[in-house]
């Protein structure tokens, strides 16, 4: 893991959107989230546990996410999340605004 | 291995044992954390290693926990003054501090809510009946279609108070204050009123038969259509104060309020103007202002 303080807080800054983006693909639980935040970054980026918790709950509260139960016939049960139609105006507003800060940015940087 | 998580975790969240919310975190968290033990023990990491590379995935969890506790203790708070349909008969409330709490359709019977500071709790088709709020703080209070029969205001402070539809058949309301009160559509027979002060009070369609406001102050006061016979307002001192009688086609509403007395009361011109227009009391004994 070779990011410093600024990148990784760049990207912690976006994690809502992260978390809004694998959810509109499916449902999933929380671990599944930080895994496939890592197996997409190629490794480059780690979602932490609580980096994640904060984000859901905050997106919980906000009507963006929802969870139920899943019903695992063996394990413990797990905690799936779903997007809500409101989280899809969200991630889509949030995606939109990120491309022109990028535009922006690669005209100035 | 398990054990060691759990009680890893359980240090971690001991500081917020008992809010709802963070005990939830903590079971979302111990069952990611044991599938990721699980995950690198099969990846052939031996326990140590396991361990450590999970609770490095934990993050900074105390800054989740403390943005959590206070996210949904807010939420939690509500939900407790949400005390709805509830039986709290002869319940203690006295000396509470309960904001905007909302006692909807509760038995509180005899509750005891002596010095509380109520301010801005509604009673909505609650039964009060004797309850005492002695000394209590009801400023912006609602109180809708609520049973206060026998119930004591013994020095309460009214602010904006709310009363509508409600019975207060035998209150008893002695060195109260009444500011900006509104008592609409309320039975208040039997009601006592002792030593009150009254400014800016709206009694409206309110049965105030055979009250006594002996020797009260009353500044600003509406008694617009509320029924008035054999009520005293003996030395009495009235500022701007008026009285618009019930609607009737009989003379039923002049005949009561030709038993209302003002004998040795004191009224301003104002107020002394419109009772004349009335014709029907006897001002004889009034002093005007």
């Amino acid at each position: 893991m070779s990011q410093n303080k600024i990148t990784s807080d760049l990207l912690r800054g976006h994690t809502d959107t992260m978390i809004l983006r694998l959810l509109s693909e499916a449902d999933r639980y929380g671990y599944e989230m930080v895994k496939l935040v890592a197996e997409r970054s190629g490794g480059e980026y780690e979602l932490k546990e609580a980096t994640m918790y904060s984000s859901v709950r905050r997106l919980e509260a906000d009507g963006d996410i929802e969870w139920y139960w899943g019903d695992e016939s063996q394990g413990g049960r797990r905690k799936y999340f779903r997007i809500t139609e409101k989280g899809r105006v969200t991630y889509a507003s949030n995606k939109s605004n990120w491309e022109y800060a990028k535009r922006v940015l690669d005209t100035l940087l | 291995m398990n054990e060691k998580l759990t009680t890893y975790l359980n240090e971690l969240f001991a500081p917020y044992d008992g809010i709802k919310s963070v005990g939830e975190l903590k079971a979302d968290l111990l069952s990611d954390l044991q599938e990721r033990f699980r995950e690198l023990k099969a990846e052939g990491k031996d326990d140590e290693t396991a361990f450590a590379m999970t609770i490095d995935s934990i993050g900074d969890i105390e800054e989740t926990v403390k943005e959590i506790a206070n996210l949904s203790q807010s939420l939690e708070r509500q939900v407790r003054i949400n005390l709805r349909a509830m039986n709290l008969n002869e319940s203690d409330f006295a000396g509470v501090a309960l904001h905007k709490g909302k006692f909807k359709a509760s038995a509180l019977r005899g509750a005891n809510f002596v010095g509380a500071d109520l301010t801005g709790c509604s009673f909505a088709t609650s039964d009060v009946r004797e309850g005492n709020f002695d000394g209590a703080n009801l400023t912006d209070c609602s109180f809708y279609a609520t049973d206060l029969a026998n119930a004591s205001f013994h020095q309460s402070v009214l602010v904006r108070t709310d009363v509508n539809v409600s019975s207060l058949k035998g209150a008893k309301f002695i060195d109260t204050r009444l500011t900006d009160a509104e008592l609409a559509k309320s039975d208040l027979r039997t009601a006592t009123f002792e030593n009150c002060t009254f400014h800016g009070v709206d009694f409206k369609y309110c049965d105030l038969r055979g009250i006594r406001f002996d020797e009260q102050i009353f500044s600003g006061v509406r008694f617009d259509r509320s029924t008035l016979k054999d009520v005293s307002f003996r030395g009495a001192t009235l500022k701007n104060v008026s009285f618009r009688l019930p609607i009737s086609v009989t003379n039923k509403s002049y005949n009561d309020f030709k038993t209302v007395c003002f004998d040795g009361a004191m009224m301003d011109k104002l107020t002394y103007a419109a009772l004349k227009g009335l014709w029907v009391v006897d001002l004889s004994n009034v002093a005007v202002i």
